[in-house]
């Protein structure tokens, strides 16, 4: 008899207990966030749309259509034109990310030497047509203009290891942590796939 | 500001334009049971809202917040949309007893507001027997829960009703057994003696004080025969998908609904009524004081749905046969006899 005594008010002691934790999770605030109206400023290092980055001094976009990004794709989302510009220097004639195909891994800002192409944290994309998914230079571009990005410095490479730069280019290795010369590393192997591409 | 003048003034006035008391007594009565029908439809109304918004912030979220005011008109909208629905008939369903249950269960479910005393003076009709009136009238919707089970001719909807029907008629005993108490205090079966008799110590001489095991009682009884959680077995959707309601669409399941949550406010209402001491209060008009009671007692059991599991069959028949029963007859004999000895 005691013992079922105990038991009713232990029982009773955990459902007051159950109804003061409920209690108090209705006093604390909401955590939702009403989407359209508000908006969660995303981490700066969070992956959504891909973008080209532009030089904010020049006015010219930083890359050097290296094919290094085209190259880590796993999906080959990203296809890009070769052109030269009056200098000699090499930068695309067209850019396009597919957004069909992107899964949005982030390797091609991985594999980028230059801070060309970024994963900006914008996320709102969607497009009536799916046309409209195929993005060029221009409108990546565009999105890319207000996304800030540190600029990579550039150190003259030294005579050593410019080479082993040159090989892991070569093999389509992603990470290339030395930064490297952009006269430098398109040249040799890069010259090959650039022609089948332009 | 109290209402009851008012509604007395409206009827002294149609006296006064030469209307014959049998013709101002039947206005009287049909515009009473209008307005008594608007405010609970609208406070059913209310109640879903207020449902809605109580689950959300304990799981913190938000619930409804697009249509009005952090979502105020929500319900009305999702009635407009049962009203446009269409009224499916299941095939071999028993058509006189499906079209009849939600009526059944609707008109019960208001019926028990005759003897309800909203404030000082509003109550539209002081039964002599209204305990009684109030107990009878709300088990009357079990049968209408079993003929909607019966009706639409589902196993799930039959489970529903059968699970209902075991349900209410075991917690109906304590229940009753536990607002007897109050009745032996009181001696009389009337509401507003009832309310009257806890006017004391500025109207805080409630009840809970001096039977709080009874006003335990009533609140488990009460949350059974409401069919809330934790003993919602017979809408049970992990098991029934929705219980007795299940081949109901349109209006007819939107009454079941409004029904549901009127039930919700008779319970919270008696409660209120019985041992919380009803409309009783300083400062306030009468009907604020009731009004705040009942909704104090609806929050009570909106946190009871979001807080506790749902029993099993076996140990919901457990615990009403073997736990409450015996506990409620116990609380009768400490109000017989320590009642009668303090003579209060």
């Amino acid at each position: 008899m005691a013992q079922l005594v105990k038991r009713f008010f232990f029982g009773f002691y955990n459902l007051i207990l159950g109804l003061v934790t409920t209690g108090k999770h209705l006093g604390r605030h909401a955590v939702t966030i009403q989407y359209p109206k508000e908006r969660w400023t995303m981490p700066e290092r969070s992956r959504g749309m891909v973008v080209l980055l532009t030089d904010h001094e020049t006015g010219q976009l930083n890359c050097t259509a290296c094919l290094l990004c085209m190259r880590a794709c796993p999906t080959a989302a990203i296809e890009i034109e070769i052109e030269k510009d009056e200098k000699g220097k090499r930068r695309p004639k067209e850019f396009t990310v597919n957004y069909h195909l992107c899964c949005f891994c982030g390797l091609c800002e991985e594999a980028c030497n230059f801070a060309a192409i970024k994963l900006a944290p914008k996320y709102e994309f969607p497009e009536w047509n799916s046309k409209d998914l195929i993005w060029d230079k221009k409108k990546l571009a565009e999105m890319g203009s207000d996304v800030p990005y540190e600029k990579p410095e550039r150190k003259k490479v030294e005579a050593k290891k410019a080479p082993a730069a040159k090989s892991s280019a070569e093999g389509g290795d992603a990470a290339a942590d030395t930064p490297v010369n952009p006269d430098a590393a398109p040249d040799g192997g890069e010259a090959k796939s650039s022609d089948g591409v332009g | 500001m109290e209402l009851a003048p008012i509604f007395i003034w409206l009827y002294d006035t149609m006296l006064k334009l030469g209307l014959e008391v049998t013709i101002a007594d039947v206005i009287s009565l049909v515009g009473l049971a209008v307005i008594v029908f608007g405010f609970l439809t609208v406070m059913a109304l209310f109640l879903v809202w207020w449902e809605r918004k109580i689950s959300a912030h304990i799981q913190q979220r938000f619930g409804p917040m697009m249509t009005g005011w952090h979502g105020a008109l929500q319900t009305i909208a999702d009635a407009v949309k049962l009203i446009q629905k269409e009224d499916i008939l299941p095939a071999l369903a028993d058509r006189k007893v499906f079209f009849w249950a939600p009526v059944i269960v609707f008109v019960c479910s208001f019926a028990a507001y005759v003897v309800i005393p909203f404030g000082d003076g509003l109550i539209v009709s002081d039964l002599n027997i209204g305990v009684l009136y109030i107990v009878a009238i709300t088990t009357f919707t079990i049968i209408a829960l079993l003929m909607a089970g019966w009706g639409s001719n589902n196993k799930y909807a039959l489970l529903g009703g059968m699970r209902s029907a075991a349900q209410a008629v075991s917690y109906e005993v304590p229940m009753v057994l536990a607002v007897l108490g109050v009745v032996m205090v009181t001696g009389s079966m009337s509401m507003n003696d009832i309310v009257r008799m806890q006017s004391a110590w500025g109207g805080f001489r409630w009840n809970i004080i001096f039977q709080p095991l009874g006003f335990l009682i009533y609140v488990i009884a009460a949350t059974a025969e409401a069919n809330r959680t934790p003993f919602d077995i017979p809408e049970a959707e992990q098991e029934l998908v929705a219980g007795y309601n299940v081949e109901y669409s349109g209006m007819k399941f939107a009454m079941f609904f409004l029904a549901e949550f009127v039930n919700l406010f008779t319970v919270s209402a008696i409660a209120a009524t019985l041992f919380l001491g009803g409309w009783n209060g300083p400062w306030l008009p009468s009907w604020v004081w009731f009004l705040t009671k009942t909704l104090g007692m609806v929050l009570l059991f909106m946190l009871f749905r979001w807080t506790y599991p749902r029993l099993r069959v076996d140990q919901l028949m457990e615990f009403a046969w073997k736990g409450l029963v015996p506990l409620a007859f116990v609380n009768l004999v400490y109000v017989g006899i320590v009642a009668r000895w303090l003579n209060w």
